[in-house]
């Protein structure tokens, strides 16, 4: 057992930070900080940054950019991303679908797609939620029927994150309907130009624009587009969710904005009010412990599969986001009420939110993270069964 | 950084983990169990780096914790017995760490709450040597105790003072705590003390005294974890074969989401443990907020999980037989005991906060 951090580990954080801060532009990190929305070029700019140093794919196999980094530096390279008020690398392309086509992909898909998706000169947004599909996600209904060399796609995807602003979509699509609902969902990637493909906006309560809905009608797709075997999807989708999970925790986010809590209610004075700084305490102190079970969990993971565990870090990251940026609003004061934002702005007005606008868009926003990528109640599901082991009604 | 147990950690744990189990089944003879403590070394395991360091007495707080161990161990060894070894009473450690002598540290008085470095007990200079007066309260283990060490305001500022528990003028009030244990009140009515009663660390008395109690808070936070640990296993046990409706209550989404929510709160308890533990060799600021840090989130998750335990219960939660209840009572004691969550949270408020 050693509860410190090794000499190695302390040198490889402090050589992130030195790179971060020296690479990073000044405009993006302020912005980040600010937690404006980032124009998608500046997005492009901050992982191709963060790809050069070998930091956006470390996770990876070596042959297609990954580093032979052990989780713990992994995990710290993802506190050091989020501290220092670095965009992160897009989850969908380093995350989810890259690691799902290193292990699955042709040799033909590896070499088209996985460097590009690296060096997000692809764009991958995920097709998986439909609007009768949320927690129960097998129950998807969007069909893919071989006609020839391509699949008919027909259904409609929701809650697409960034669809708009995306090259590429991977999907989960029904290919069968015979058997059980896990079985005759395939794994598809889908280039979002195909005619056949709208993406109408999802206007959420943060006033900002990020998630979609997707229709699919008639669309044709290349069966060459087929990730793995037909009717293997629920096990890729399953391998997928278990792929990188050093930074479930969001653990160097919630610090960036609890820092800043304590940073501008020092400013104001309003950290002399027992009440609140009693609030921020207790929730620095849960961070503190979310950074060791951050670790516990990275460097006790299983080769393969998804630790259970992991649900905890999902549960505790977002309520602790959800309430940093709570305190963060209340740093406002009365000016928290007119610090609205125009619910019907365009994005590149949006992108020039004022400060105080960007904190209540921020609060709004932050209800997501109890719901998205397995809600809060699936998570408890999982931890239930799979570690308390408690079962269902027979 | 890494988590995993040693091989001498593995077989330790192992042997304390057996030893314990036999403890809580067996015949509960305080003076066996303190030999069984003694043969397997556990009363040099303090003070000594090999085999020692906080990493080890964590899993073995944890599996007193675990059983609900009811031996000396916490205040004769880890809080008597450290500050006697710094403030370099060798004699007096040499005869607890011989299992010979039993010792507790007095940290207590009325209405100061958790506040032992102002003591109101004083000690005056008289014709041979120190004259003690005062009260001190809920001093765990008091009564099987040979030694006491007594923080005092003299003079020249806060003592320590080392009275045998037969000095003249010393008495005690024994009385029962609600986990099993024995605890007493002791009044000091001008109890005489010889010149070298007076323990002088090098350190000086309230740093010694600070240093002793983190060590002590930390230790008792891996108790905590242990209890909470073996509650959550009873509970999701009872969850499985209790059986209303037809079905294993374990089987409702409402229970199972409750029982979850012990796991996250302990998980994240376990992890600020090892956060203190880790914390115990920084300087003294560092330490001292890192453990109040943790006791008051590991307290906080002591009486969530211990409440949530009986509640799943039902009514056999209630019932002083079952053990749950048992878990509760002690995870209640530990909670008052060393700091409750305000007094520590405060304490962590009035150092600006946790450390990133």
């Amino acid at each position: 057992m050693d509860l410190q951090f090794t000499g190695d580990e302390t040198r490889f954080r402090a050589d992130v930070r030195a790179y971060l801060l020296a690479e990073m532009p000044e405009r993006i990190r302020e912005a980040v900080y600010a937690e404006k929305p980032l124009p998608r070029a500046w997005m492009v700019e901050a992982q191709q940054i963060l790809n050069r140093a070998g930091y956006a794919v470390p996770h990876w196999p070596i042959a297609h950019g990954g580093r032979d980094w052990s989780a713990v530096k992994r995990a710290i390279l993802a506190e050091e991303i989020d501290r220092n008020a670095c965009p992160k690398p897009l989850a969908f392309n380093v995350a989810l679908v890259g690691p799902v086509i290193a292990a699955f992909g042709s040799e033909e898909q590896k070499q088209r797609f996985l460097d590009p998706i690296a060096n997000l000169d692809m764009w991958f947004c995920q097709g998986f939620s439909e609007p009768g599909a949320g927690s129960d996600l097998a129950a998807l209904k969007t069909s893919a029927v071989r006609d020839g060399d391509a699949y008919r796609v027909n259904g409609q995807k929701i809650w697409t994150t960034y669809a708009h602003e995306a090259d590429w979509i991977f999907c989960l699509v029904r290919t069968d309907t015979s058997g059980r609902k896990q079985q005759g969902i395939s794994f598809l990637l889908i280039d979002l130009a195909t005619p056949g493909i709208e993406i109408r906006p999802i206007r959420t309560i943060d006033g900002y624009h990020h998630v979609n809905e997707v229709f699919f009608d008639d669309v044709l797709v290349p069966a060459g587009n087929l990730v793995g075997e037909e009717g293997r999807g629920w096990d890729y989708a399953k391998y997928l969710l278990g792929q990188e999970r050093t930074s479930m925790g969001n653990v160097g986010f919630s610090r960036r904005r609890l820092d800043r809590v304590r940073a501008r209610a020092g400013e104001t004075g309003q950290i002399m009010d027992p009440a609140f700084r009693r609030r921020l305490t207790l929730a620095e102190i849960e961070l503190k412990a979310l950074e060791l079970t951050q670790m516990r969990v990275v460097a006790g993971a299983p080769e393969r599969g998804v630790d259970p565990k992991t649900s905890i870090l999902k549960i505790k990251g977002g309520e602790l986001l959800q309430t940093a940026a709570g305190l963060l609003l209340e740093t406002l004061g009365p000016v928290a009420l007119t610090a609205g934002f125009p619910v019907t702005a365009r994005d590149a007005e949006f992108h020039g939110l004022d400060d105080h606008s960007a904190i209540l868009s921020a609060y709004f926003s932050s209800r997501k993270y109890s719901i998205f990528g397995g809600s809060n109640e699936i998570q408890r599901n999982i931890l239930a069964k799979a570690v308390l082991g408690l079962g269902s009604a027979k | 950084m890494n988590f995993d147990l040693s091989e001498e950690q593995k077989l330790l744990a192992e042997a304390v983990g057996e030893l314990f189990e036999a403890h809580a089944t067996g015949t509960r003879d305080p003076a066996v169990e303190w030999r069984d403590y003694r043969d397997l070394g556990l009363l040099d395991l303090p003070f000594t780096a090999e085999l020692g360091g906080p990493e080890t007495l964590m899993l073995v707080m944890e599996a007193y914790g675990r059983t609900l161990a009811r031996a000396p161990y916490l205040q004769s060894m880890l809080l008597a017995g450290r500050v006697l070894a710094l403030s370099g009473a060798g004699e007096a450690l040499a005869a607890v760490r011989a299992g010979d002598r039993q010792a507790a540290l007095c940290l207590y008085e009325p209405g100061l709450r958790y506040r032992w470095d102002a003591p109101a007990t004083v000690a005056v200079r008289g014709d041979a040597g120190w004259v003690l007066s005062g009260r001190k309260v809920a001093v765990l283990d008091a009564p099987g105790a040979d030694l006491f060490l007594v923080p005092a305001a003299t003079p020249d500022g806060l003592g320590l003072f080392l009275a045998a528990a037969d000095t003249p003028g010393l008495a005690r009030h024994p009385r029962p705590t609600p986990d099993g244990r024995h605890a007493a009140d002791l009044s000091f009515d001008a109890v005489v003390l010889s010149p070298e009663r007076r323990l002088q660390g090098a350190a000086g008395t309230r740093t010694v005294l600070a240093e002793a109690i983190d060590g002590a808070i930390a230790a008792s936070c891996s108790e905590m974890v242990g209890a909470m640990e073996r509650l959550l296993a009873l509970t999701t046990e009872y969850l499985g074969v209790r059986t209303q409706f037809g079905v294993a209550i374990g089987s409702f989404q409402a229970l199972q989401h409750r029982a979850a929510d012990m796991l996250v709160a302990i998980e994240q308890a376990r992890s600020m443990t090892i956060y203190a533990v880790s914390m115990l060799g920084a300087r003294a600021e560092e330490r001292s907020v890192a453990v109040a840090a943790a006791k008051a989130l590991v307290n906080r998750a002591a009486r969530f999980v211990g409440s949530e335990a009986i509640q799943l219960h039902g009514g056999m939660g209630l019932a002083s037989e079952y053990p749950a209840g048992r878990y509760f009572q002690r995870l209640t004691v530990l909670e008052t005991l060393l700091g409750d969550t305000d007094f520590l949270l405060d304490q962590v408020d009035q150092a600006g906060g946790v450390p990133a």
